[in-house]
């Protein structure tokens, strides 16, 4: 039986979809059998962000009204041969999802792959709920600003009410992963740091993403970022992908570390 | 060095006041949404009430004091 994941975060547009194709290829690279879901209907862009936006014949809304098989639907990635990816319905209608056909995938998937990772889209309506109410655990996606930590908070306060989990009395297991935090901003004082956004969520780090441009790059390439050796998100996404599979492994050492072009301009400082 | 810079009267950084702001508004919100049972015992306690006297309205508001939750019950007795 596999886990199911949600990635989530109140807040639109802090990395969810990035996150979520990332860590899919990261664990698939670990050798797991993973199954990545878009559950934003009505607007789809994990396709995109994971480069496969060309090969979708059916969706996920497709699935469950039976409109097609389930292998019918699944994509197989590219490069990462145990990544499947099942795309978003662009449809207008956003309350198209059904609690029981939801939870008939995401049963079956369960049984079918190692883990099953669903891109929660932002906000708490309906389409969230449906994709955290079987998650076995949760990844919070948070940017170290105000309105994020906020929104943040909020979902977390939401999952355990809306989850089956919590009804039986279990808790879902939550990790925040701070997204695009920049190191030097947070060193003069004009970024929340790590530190500061864990003491308001009051949940373990799963992984700190540090800032990096080479992630537009990678997404208008549809090459997730984490294949690139020497990137430092990448690295990051490496390093949370082997502690979601309860390896421990050191936190990137984002703060002190200057880089390569910080180093040759402090020299000309 | 942020002594030292308090001790001058110089500003606070814009992360500290973001942490300070953030961490007083969650608190009232948390508290909101911490007691998922909030209607219920509103409609639990209006119909103990309805026993002895006429109610109007059944006002609860929740506080965080430091470590302690308080609910705050107001009963509007109806009029007679």
């Amino acid at each position: 039986m596999g886990t199911i994941i949600t990635v989530t975060s109140g807040k639109g547009g802090v990395g969810k979809s990035t996150t979520t194709a990332n860590l899919a290829v990261g664990l698939a690279n670990l050798g797991k059998k993973v199954v990545a879901i878009d559950f934003d209907i009505g607007l789809r862009n994990l396709d995109m962000i994971l480069g496969l936006e060309n090969r979708i014949v059916y969706d996920v809304v497709d699935v469950m009204e039976e409109r097609c098989n389930l292998s019918q639907a699944l994509i197989n990635d590219k490069k990462a041969k145990s990544l499947y990816f099942l795309p978003a319905s662009q449809t207008n209608d956003k309350d198209i999802l059904d609690r029981t056909k939801v939870e008939k995938l995401l049963l079956s998937l369960k049984t079918d792959f190692d883990i099953v990772l669903i891109d929660s889209p932002a906000g708490i309506e309906s389409g969230f709920e449906h994709s955290i109410f079987l998650a076995d655990r949760a990844l919070i996606v948070s940017t170290p600003d105000v309105s994020s930590v906020r929104d943040a908070d909020r979902v977390i306060g939401i999952i355990d009410a809306k989850s089956e989990k919590a009804k039986k009395g279990e808790e879902v297991e939550k990790h925040v992963i701070i997204n695009r935090i920049k190191p030097e901003m947070v060193k003069s004082g004009n970024m929340l740091s790590t530190e500061d956004v864990l003491g308001i969520l009051a949940l373990p780090l799963i992984g700190v993403v540090p800032d990096d441009e080479e992630i537009i790059g990678s997404t208008n390439m549809g090459e997730p970022i984490i294949n690139r050796e020497k990137s430092i998100a990448a690295e990051s996404y490496r390093r949370i992908s082997r502690r979601i599979l309860g390896e421990e492994i050191e936190f990137l050492d984002i703060s002190a570390k200057k880089g390569f072009f910080g180093a040759i301009k402090g020299i000309f400082k | 060095m942020s002594f030292i810079s308090s001790f001058f009267g110089k500003k606070k950084s814009s992360a500290s006041v973001a942490k300070d702001r953030l961490t007083i508004m969650l608190s009232h919100e948390r508290a909101d949404c911490k007691l998922p049972y909030l209607d219920d015992l509103r409609k639990d306690l209006i119909d103990v009430i309805k026993k002895y006297t006429s109610v109007d309205d059944i006002k609860i508001t929740t506080h965080n004091n430091q470590s302690v939750d308080i609910l705050e019950v107001e009963i509007l007795l109806g009029k007679k």
